[in-house]
């Protein structure tokens, strides 16, 4: 009897000592988990997005003994503004590939969606060696962009290029497809629609798989046939994934640029060169900082439209919900 | 059950070979004999199959070494990025604590401004850390994950409560908790992260050719442009395609053994 007393004693008497350091510690814990992620995300995240900002306001030092000048939005005004611009050959072609960007990613997105719909209702059936037809459709978006561009800068090749050398084949004209500046954004759309369209794919995959079977076969006794059930039941039912899709698409669509290194630099004459691309291919240069900065910061104002919308929608409203 | 031959299938079977062209292509230009480019009524095969541009190649760029970088840069990134992921994954998903949301918050701005469009101020913080052309310098960006965060919290959400609580009343610490409880619990998930991370950071090209100038830390990705650039000069497209294909092999055909994994880890990627 004696020994567990004087246990429970020694335990009584220990326990307010201890208790404030354990719960100062315990209170402090859940800050240390998190401190490696919040400090990395603020220095490669955070920081660099206030630093964008503030250097799009700034004109770059000419020479060593100059100080970096305030402008406000001048950077900006001069891009947009070619008459009146320190930098005439920049603001030049600045409108030429804002614009370049929109139609590239819209059109990629506007082509590659409804296209990975169909493909995932071809693929969502009864199917022999459904393996082999769904490796052909997604491997694309498994390769490095690089790597798919480099596949393509074979077939677009002007004389021994595979899809000059299927033209000739049948006897028609060859297409310099990089080339010349009517067809290098094409030929760069074509090529990201063929990588991208398989990774949308797997979204609807997801998406069809979990309409419950027995709507279709209420739909079957009704005697819908199988376009007015994809118009009226798949399509309403997969709005959101829709709408998911439209959005990642949105956002990867701006930010694809890496195919360019292998697809004619973003020329001829600036003819396929995207935003992101051309802060790559100008940023080396310290004189350009001012506005490399601000074209990153229009960049991002874009990204965000979609980005914003998207963690609104779809996480920040989840989260909310369930804590 | 029997079913007859479709248009469906048949329109599925057309799509997948046009999406095949480009890789079959790339296959056969880099076993036919360079000097054979392909012609009109001789498409396929040249006069022989030969290894010869795998060997040019090989010969053209460090490639032992580019495959090293790649592996370190992919599981360097991969190792950091578990060991962040399950410590806020877990805050986030079991504690409570002052200024929560707001921290949570904080991490998921990475998911509303990529850090992909910031290069010109992230290589500018990379020069200033001293960090250039190192192994560090193209993972140390992706080490902090808000996807990763979100997953993890996800994860450990639906593990039980009674279960870290029967394991605290064995006198288990937070660590052994973890061990014992939600890391073996939550392995789809990792697997799933990992897929999409080794994916994903196999595939870059911008970030570390930006943040790198030597061949003993550049990967696979910033060796095959350096043979696109000498590829263009005397368009050996036998000895690029070679080269695409030692860059691209080893996740495809992970993808060829792990279809299911990789498509259900993607689809998981999009976070709905």
């Amino acid at each position: 009897m004696d020994a567990p007393a004087q246990v429970a004693a020694t335990q009584v008497t220990t326990l307010p000592q201890i208790r404030p350091r354990r719960s100062l510690l315990a209170l402090l814990f859940p800050y240390f988990l998190v401190a490696p992620t919040l400090i990395l995300i603020f220095v490669f995240t955070i920081w660099p997005t206030t630093q964008t900002v503030v250097g799009s306001l700034y004109k770059p030092p000419l020479t060593v003994r100059q100080q970096e000048q305030f402008v406000g939005l001048q950077n900006y005004v001069d891009l947009f503004d070619s008459t009146r611009t320190t930098r005439p050959d920049i603001s030049a072609v600045f409108t030429k590939i804002l614009i370049n960007t929109l139609i590239f990613t819209v059109s990629t997105v506007l082509v590659s969606v409804p296209l990975a719909f169909v493909f995932a209702l071809l693929l969502n059936r009864r199917l022999r060696y459904l393996g082999i037809w769904r490796f052909s459709l997604f491997y694309p978006a498994l390769l490095p962009l690089i790597g798919a561009a480099s596949i393509w800068s074979f077939i677009y090749a002007d004389n021994i290029g595979l899809a000059n050398t299927v033209l000739r084949s049948f006897g028609l004209s060859t297409v310099q497809w990089l080339n010349i500046q009517s067809m290098s954004l094409l030929s760069v759309i074509i090529v990201i629609i063929w990588k991208q369209t398989g990774y949308y794919m797997i979204f609807y995959l997801a998406g069809l798989q979990s309409i419950p079977r027995d709507i279709y076969e209420a739909a079957d006794l009704d005697g819908a046939n199988i376009w007015q059930q994809t118009r009226f039941i798949t399509l309403p039912l997969l709005r959101r994934t829709t709408l998911f899709i439209m959005v990642v698409a949105f956002t990867a669509g701006f930010q694809m640029v890496e195919q360019l290194e292998a697809l004619g630099l973003g020329g001829p004459n600036d003819s396929s060169n995207l935003l992101l691309y051309y802060v790559f291919q100008k940023f080396s240069d310290p004189r350009n900082w001012g506005y490399v900065n601000a074209i990153t910061v229009i960049l991002l104002l874009i990204l965000m439209l979609f980005t914003v919308t998207n963690f609104y929608f779809f996480e920040w409203r989840r989260i909310k919900d369930e804590s | 059950m029997s079913r007859k031959f479709s248009l469906a299938d048949a329109v599925i079977v057309i799509l997948a070979l046009i999406w095949l062209i480009p890789l079959v292509f790339t296959l056969l230009m880099s076993i036919r004999p360079e000097n054979e480019p392909i012609t009109n009524g001789n498409i396929f095969f040249g006069s022989m199959l030969t290894l010869n541009n795998y060997a040019q190649t090989w010969m053209v760029a460090p490639w032992p070494k580019h495959y090293i970088n790649s592996l370190i840069f992919v599981f360097g990134t991969l190792a950091v990025q578990v060991v962040t992921i399950t410590m806020s994954g877990y805050a986030f998903a079991r504690m409570k604590f002052a200024g929560r949301n707001l921290l949570l918050f904080l991490i998921l701005l990475q998911l509303m401004i990529p850090t992909g469009v910031l290069i010109v101020q992230n290589f500018a913080t990379i020069r200033r850390l001293g960090l250039f052309d190192t192994h560090v310098a193209l993972m140390i960006p992706y080490w902090g994950s808000a996807f990763g965060t979100l997953l993890m919290r996800q994860a450990f959400r639906e593990v039980p409560f009674e279960l870290e609580e029967a394991a605290r009343i064995d006198g288990a610490n937070w660590l052994q908790v973890m061990r014992s409880v939600y890391i073996p619990l939550s392995i789809p998930t990792y697997v799933a992260f990992a897929l999409v991370s080794i994916s994903s950071h196999w595939n870059e090209f911008l970030w570390p050719f930006i943040v790198t100038r030597s061949d003993d830390v550049r990967p696979l990705t910033v060796g095959l442009s350096k043979l696109l650039k000498t590829t263009e000069v005397g368009a050996l497209y036998g000895q690029l395609m070679a080269g695409t294909i030692l860059v691209i092999a080893p996740l495809v055909i992970l993808f060829m053994l792990f279809q299911r994994r990789f498509i259900e880890s993607f689809a998981s990627s999009g976070l709905k």
